[in-house]
């Protein structure tokens, strides 16, 4: 662990962060469930065409790195 | 060995630093850092971050026990955050988000999260900075998240109540912007929301509160992967549906111009033969709003930076880009008439723009529709636009607007009383200053328009 370092995380930022967690928690737990209610009644909109989600996807490095391996 | 040619930019981590040998910008590794560069190649991080496009892609090119030297993908122009528009600067936002979960999940962690470790290379937000990763220890809260806030929600939160133009704040503020100062500019309703008040509101008083306590680490309670994840992973949910509250939808922005169909396809054909002529493979476009002229141009280049000062302008190249998958357009902010200074300690922290362009070199600049409003709005006298023009490629395409055309007239009328101060607006007045900088290849009148393109190369002195 070298970033102590590095510059100063705030005291109060790393205190905080339980509470930013808990909310975060409750904001995706109500969101998975409106997401549920919404494609139980087919209310599901199309997904952003610009920004994909946060998972980083096998198929994103396995394509890739196919393809490099050609060149 | 090499710490002479340090750039002068690389000093704020430890772990290493960047030099440029021979032109070719490395990175230099210190013992510090060796277990975790070590372990990160272990696991594979590296290599599955840049198989996704995610971190730039380096290798090793020396290894000793003082020092390991990584050569990493060299970029052709840099952009800085206070040049990105607010789709932009949303990717990378989500990009260091992106890349801090998938490190927690492999045992790491991103222990800074500086909007400088990000830039626009080849049509999409790429991480530059290769020795952010550090281990991640299970309980540990992220230490990046102020900075994070700081530099990227935060800006993005006033650039959402306030407009686009809130993000150059970052030339300002290189650090980021201050909590205290976010939490006081942002309006009271951010306070009603749970998610912004804890994540901006809360955090400001946090730090207030906590700031003098120098010694008592011991209130740091643990935060569980789960938990901090969900709290990476609700930042990205709410920066993902992020829009602009006062964004006009960028509309067909030559639908407004006074341009005849014929007239645009002339425009369009005459830039078409000149780039095919010279063999461009380079180029700059000055206002290219977004993207238009440089998209009708069918000879393949090999990249196209498209600047504008409008925020929906760039925004709406971005988005075409990202949907086309295009590669090789560099959409960023730029206001001509004062363009992003050098700064940072010494002054040499982030180079300014004309040192950027000008090392870059671009085979072909092309201003279409600019100079009037230089001229006119700006007050730019034609001799300095023109010496501006010429300190950075070898040819110049310029549109001139005669004092006819539509928008000249409405310029001209919003000067009032002191319109005939701006007798000097006139095509010879305009064609004696170019002379001075440039030889011209070919002067076209675009048929059905009160317009002219030039094709100019610059004096060999």
């Amino acid at each position: 662990m070298i970033h102590f370092l590095y510059f100063d995380p705030g005291l109060g930022a790393l205190i905080l962060q339980a509470i930013a967690a808990a909310i975060a928690g409750v904001v995706l737990f109500s969101k998975n469930l409106m997401f549920k209610i919404k494609s139980f009644l087919g209310l599901v909109k199309q997904d952003d065409d610009v920004f994909d989600d946060i998972n980083v996807k096998d198929s994103d490095i396995e394509s890739n790195a196919s393809s490099d391996d050609k060149q | 060995m090499t710490t002479n040619n340090r750039h002068s930019s690389s000093f704020r981590d430890p772990s290493g630093y960047i030099f440029q040998d021979q032109g070719v910008i490395k990175r230099a590794i210190l013992p510090l850092y060796f277990k975790q560069y070590e372990a990160l190649n272990a696991s594979g991080l590296f290599q599955k971050l840049q198989s996704a496009g995610l971190l730039i892609p380096h290798e090793e090119v020396a290894n000793s026990n003082s020092e390991i030297i990584i050569q990493p993908e060299q970029l052709s122009f840099m952009t800085y955050p206070y040049e990105w528009s607010f789709m932009q600067y949303k990717e990378a936002a989500l990009l260091t988000l992106k890349i801090q979960k998938f490190a927690v999940e492999h045992g790491f962690s991103l222990k800074d999260a500086s909007a400088f470790n990000v830039t626009f290379h080849k049509g999409r937000m790429l991480f530059i900075d290769t020795l952010s990763f550090d281990f991640y220890e299970e309980g540990q809260p992220w230490r990046a998240y102020k900075q994070f806030i700081m530099h990227f929600f935060g800006p993005l939160l006033l650039a959402k109540y306030t407009g686009a133009d809130a993000l150059k704040l970052m030339s300002t503020y290189l650090d980021g912007i201050p909590v205290d100062m976010l939490a006081a500019m942002l309006p009271f309703k951010t306070k009603l929301n749970p998610f912004l008040y804890t994540n901006i509101h809360l955090l400001a008083k946090f730090e207030n509160k906590y700031s003098e306590d120098y010694d008592n680490t011991s209130k740091v309670r643990k935060l569980s992967k789960r938990a901090m994840l969900n709290m990476i992973e609700g930042l990205y949910d709410y920066i993902k549906k992020m829009k602009l509250e006062n964004a006009s939808e960028w509309g067909n922005y030559y639908d407004k111009t006074n341009y005849e169909d014929a007239a645009f396809k002339k425009k369009s054909d005459i830039i078409n033969t000149w780039i095919k002529n010279l063999n461009v493979k380079t180029l700059i476009d000055v206002g290219g709003n977004d993207g238009t002229f440089v998209r009708k141009i069918d000879t393949t280049l090999e990249e196209a930076l498209v600047c504008d000062i409008d925020n929906n302008a760039v925004d709406a190249n971005y988005v075409q880009l990202r949907r086309s998958k295009e590669t090789n357009m560099l959409p960023f902010m730029l206001d001509v008439l004062n363009p992003s200074a050098a700064i940072g300690f010494n002054n040499k922290e982030r180079d300014a723009f004309l040192t950027r362009i000008s090392s870059y070199a671009p085979d072909m600049t092309m201003a279409l529709a600019v100079i009037h409003h230089m001229s006119l709005s700006g007050n730019i006298p034609f001799e300095m636009s023109a010496e501006f023009f010429a300190s950075f490629s070898k040819h110049l395409i310029i549109e001139f607007p005669k004092r006819n055309d539509s928008w000249v007239q409405r310029l001209l009328n919003t000067k009032g009383e002191f319109k005939a101060h701006f007798d000097f607006y006139s095509i010879s007045n305009f064609e004696t200053a170019y002379a001075q900088y440039f030889d011209t290849i070919e002067i076209l009148e675009i048929e059905g328009s009160e317009r002219v393109m030039y094709l100019l190369k610059t004096k060999d002195d």
